[in-house]
């Protein structure tokens, strides 16, 4: 018999900036902790345990959460640090979730946080392939019997990405308007949204065509920004959610996965090369997510998608390769705006990752903003109109090869 | 109000070649790559600091249960309640615990000192935290625990942590 | 969910203090070892914990390339940042829910040859207040709380000296371990560079290029792989709050609490009694009189009458660190993971000429951040 696990609270430090030169990393965390808390019967002691995590290597200090120990609570506490890069948010939420679905605690806090103005984002990204770019200078591209490591390592994420929009754009006959399209979508569900870092109300296609292009068919306005902000969602036991939730309404983790697929850095080996538009591990992880959630058809059963997108044009591609959407119809369903608040598959109403993007909170904000929109508890006027009875939430990272699927309903999965 | 710092990553790349005249062998080189970070003090030490400037030792005092935190944060552990306000605390103390040390560590490397020094927890009237300090003594032998001591400040402060330059025997 | 959750298998790699190979292929090699000695592929393993650093890996992401090197390529995979033992923590909760019936477990850093261990724990220190005074680092750390032992307890500079030749001897029998020191002596530790006193240059764990490898499994798939399980029987973790200041260092409340709960988990009421051995992570030998105490395994302030009649030794009444502990090879994130690959070891008879006779209960436990701000508490049966 598995153990029914629920969120009951999400909690934000406040909207999502560019910089808090007033404040260090622990005293962003505090307020979020405070504000997930407030929201429940908790008294603070009563959180059994926490499991906290974000890319340190983004600040400079290592394990961070040692430092906060009095400003989140875990001093006294079992603590727990998970990360696994763009995708860390998700992985301690999921952690999380063991953490009382094993039994050993009712009560547990995940938290998830980046204040990116405390350091260099690009430089900690190049710092994945930083070493092998300098072996290749020093000792010659063919030394390991693998070729080509530094290709997608050019310009960092973003030529990754480039070859990744035109592998998709191609596949699903679009063009670069499709991705002005759905970038204007996020940034002005993104003014719907309090928390979100960059909110443009009636954004259009037009205002990012206007931005210009880093790497074809990429725009700086298909780009994430860098913010600073905390995340902290509050998981408990059935028991425990009736006892300490301020209302009935609950988010229940119905589903989770995770899965790592080969790095994508643009190695050829034995004659071939990872196409990172597949994305074949998010297809598997989602079947094995949707059948533990006990999801036949994800396209009618499921109303909100959150997915993470670090580049625009992946908004068009995760939900075709989370089942949510028929390959290469993801343009169609934009542009008969199904992807729209209102719509018939609301898609990141939060305004996404290109509208907000803390990386360490990032993956964790799909799983809070999905929470909240089972919950019927979204502000701002990003609450979806229809009664959300399954939501999936998504998280991506590494080199194009990490994913995370959750799914969260109304009711718990029936034993 | 920002504390700068330089992170240096040495990074060692190794490789274990597969074909041609690489096969079996292990390579290393080593790579100095600098990352710079702009750490954030944040309020309740910008509270410490400002305090140094004015020759002033400041503590966090928690409104429920009164422990007086030094350096300053801006919650109590204890009663997971948050603190905003700011108490001074006394210049001289009981000395707690202490160590002889006889080198110093800078950027990984343990490097001898001219020296031996002591460093010191210190129990400032009126704190509940201790607060660690070089203690400066003619000689290290003398050192006990028990003793008095008081801070030593600089004369013209810059609201740094160097404005407390060290304690000595009160 | 599953009731009962069992070591089924485990390795280490013999560490050294500059490893022939990468990173990559040593955990490559491991795993891939480890596979073949109980004759199972990956398809065997449900899940995969990684515990890695990025600070000790030196690079962002570090899990991109070590991950697919276990063995986890299309599997359900994570990363603990922290201790082998919280990771080893994490995939016995994971079999506990019910999801995963195996999980492997893999620790690892260079912590030899690819950087100055004091550098990247100095990271861990807040930016803004610790790292720039200076003055409190894990080696200070460690010094104040020996200190506060030895003085308060009348413990010396050659009781301490005695204990740290006593796991000197016990890493020289083990083949794992990367630090030999050829006849140890009390003398010898003495005559060694004074760092923060008492804590002496003998006194440092052997910092070692090293990976640690630990196959869980629930109580219905461990036949499959072994037919001498070690029972997890209970399990404690606390974190202590950061600044030094606010610290009781010879308390060490948080461990104590850790331990209680692993040992009312598993039924022990008189741990002194009760416990076969005892593997510690310390990371400098003043360390282990003062966890030994905490975790109830000597009366507090024992410590020169343990050291004087032999108490901790491998004949002793409770042995601690047989295998040497982190004296003999510190990788770490691994080192967690390796006491608890010891302690298995020893539950099996396999530990060869550091075997504690009839051991059939061990605690185990492994320490993260500075001065041991984190404890995890494992106690393992057979």
């Amino acid at each position: 018999m598995k153990r029914n696990v629920a969120i009951i609270s999400v909690g934000y430090n406040g909207r999502f900036v560019s910089k808090r030169p007033d404040i260090n990393i622990p005293e962003l965390i505090q307020p979020a902790v405070a504000n997930a808390i407030s929201k429940t019967k908790l008294k603070p002691e009563q959180i059994d345990a926490y499991v906290v995590g974000n890319m340190h290597t983004f600040e400079g200090v290592n394990q961070p959460h040692l430092w906060a120990s009095d400003h989140f609570g875990g001093a006294g506490k079992p603590v727990m640090r998970i990360a696994t890069g763009g995708t860390t948010g998700a992985s301690v939420f999921q952690a999380a979730y063991y953490h009382v679905a094993s039994g050993l605690y009712d009560v547990v806090m995940a938290i998830g946080w980046e204040k990116h103005d405390e350091g260099d984002a690009q430089v900690g990204l190049m710092g994945i392939l930083l070493p092998e770019a300098f072996s290749m200078f020093n000792f010659g591209p063919d030394m390991s019997g693998e070729r080509g490591i530094a290709g997608l390592g050019g310009g960092g994420s973003t030529g990754g990405a480039a070859f990744q929009a035109m592998s998709y754009l191609t596949k699903a006959n679009a063009g670069i308007e499709h991705i002005d399209r759905i970038a204007a979508l996020m940034r002005s569900n993104a003014a719907k949204n309090p928390y979100a870092h960059l909110q443009q109300p009636g954004c259009t296609e037009a205002d990012i065509a206007k931005t210009p292009i880093i790497s074809y068919p990429l725009r700086y306005g298909h780009t994430c920004p860098t913010s600073c902000g905390a995340i902290a969602l509050i998981l408990a036991s059935e028991e425990k959610a009736k006892k300490f939730g301020i209302t009935d309404r609950v988010a229940w983790v119905k589903g989770l996965g995770s899965g790592s697929s080969d790095a994508a850095t643009g190695n050829i080996i034995e004659g071939q090369i990872t196409d990172p538009a597949e994305q074949y591990m998010c297809k598997v992880v989602a079947k094995k997510v949707y059948a533990m959630a006990g999801i036949k058809d994800p396209k009618k059963e499921i109303q909100v998608a959150e997915v993470y997108s670090g580049f625009s044009h992946q908004d068009l591609m995760w939900p075709e390769r989370l089942g949510l959407v028929d390959e290469g119809k993801s343009p169609e369903m934009l542009d008969k705006g199904a992807f729209a608040i209102d719509g018939e598959l609301p898609l990141n109403p939060s305004g996404g990752v290109t509208s907000t993007n803390a990386i360490g909170a990032s993956a964790m904000v799909r799983v809070g903003e999905a929470a909240l929109q089972v919950m019927g508890l979204a502000e701002g006027g990003h609450q979806v109109p229809r009664k959300v009875e399954n939501a999936v939430a998504h998280g991506w990272g590494g080199l194009f090869q990490f994913v995370t699927v959750t799914v969260l309903g109304r009711t718990p999965v029936k034993k | 109000m920002l504390a700068m710092y330089f992170l240096i990553l040495y990074i060692t790349v190794q490789c274990t070649g597969k074909e041609g005249f690489m096969a079996g062998e292990t390579v290393k080189a080593m790579v100095p790559i600098t990352f710079m970070y702009k750490n954030r003090v944040g309020q309740a030490l910008q509270v410490y600091l400002n305090g140094l400037k004015e020759k002033k030792i400041m503590g966090a005092r928690c409104p429920t249960c009164k422990k007086v935190y030094v350096p300053p944060k801006t919650v109590c552990a204890r009663c997971r309640k948050p603190i905003d306000k700011w108490v001074e605390v006394g210049q001289e103390g009981i000395l707690k615990n202490f160590t002889v040390s006889y080198v110093n560590i800078v950027n990984g490397e343990i490097l001898d000192v001219q020296e031996p020094y002591v460093i010191g927890l210190i129990k400032l009237k009126g704190a509940s935290s201790l607060l660690s300090g070089i203690v400066k003594i003619p000689s290290v032998d003398k050192v006990k625990t028990g003793m008095k001591v008081k801070a030593v400040w600089k004369e013209t402060t810059q609201g740094e942590y160097s404005d407390l330059v060290y304690f000595e025997p009160a | 969910m599953n009731e009962r959750v069992a070591i089924v298998g485990y390795k280490q790699t013999k560490h050294t203090f500059d490893s022939p190979v990468a990173r990559e292929r040593m955990i490559y090699e491991l795993v891939k070892a480890l596979f073949a000695e109980l004759g199972i592929t990956r398809d065997d393993i449900d899940t995969f914990i990684l515990a890695s650093n990025d600070f000790t890996d030196g690079r962002t992401i570090s899990e991109v390339f070590t991950v697919p090197r276990i063995g986890a390529y299309m599997k359900d995979e994570t990363k603990v940042e922290s201790d082998g033992l919280s990771a080893a923590l994490y995939a016995y909760m994971r079999i506990l829910s019910g999801l995963y019936e195996t999980a492997l477990v893999v620790g690892f850093s260079m912590a030899g040859s690819e950087f100055r261990a004091p550098l990247i724990q100095s990271y861990t220190l807040d930016p803004v207040y610790e790292r720039p005074r200076g003055i409190i680092n894990y080696y200070s750390i460690a010094a104040l709380q020996a200190n506060a032992y030895m003085r308060k307890y009348k413990f010396t500079e050659e009781d301490l000296a005695q204990l740290t030749v006593k796991n000197l001897e016990n890493a020289n029998n083990n083949p794992y371990a990367a630090r030999k020191e050829e006849n140890p002596s009390i003398d010898k530790v003495l005559g060694s560079k004074p760092l923060y006193l008492p804590i002496r240059q003998a006194h440092v764990s052997a910092y070692a290029d090293g990976a640690c490898a630990v196959i869980l499994s629930s109580k219905k798939m461990a036949k499959k792989f072994t037919n001498k399980p070690v029972w997890i029987d209970g399990v404690g973790h606390f974190m202590d709050t950061y600044y030094i200041g606010d610290r009781d260092l010879l308390a060490m409340e948080h461990l104590s609490a850790a331990a209680k709960k692993a040992y009312k988990m598993a039924g022990i009421k008189n741990p002194k009694k009760e416990i076969d051995l005892a593997e510690i992570h310390t990371n400098f030998s003043s360390e282990e009189p003062v966890f030994a105490e905490a975790m109830g395994l000597f009366k507090p302030g024992s410590g020169k009458d343990v050291v004087k009649n032999g108490e901790s030794r491998i004949d002793g009444a409770l042995p601690i660190n047989p295998s040497g502990g982190p004296l003999g090879a510190n990788p770490i994130n691994a080192t967690g993971l390796i006491r608890l690959a010891e302690a298995s070891a020893q539950l099996r008879n396999e530990a060869g000429k550091n075997q504690v006779k009839g051991a059939k209960t061990a605690v185990v436990h492994a320490q993260d951040g500075p001065g041991a701000q984190l404890n995890t508490v494992f106690v393992v049966r057979r």
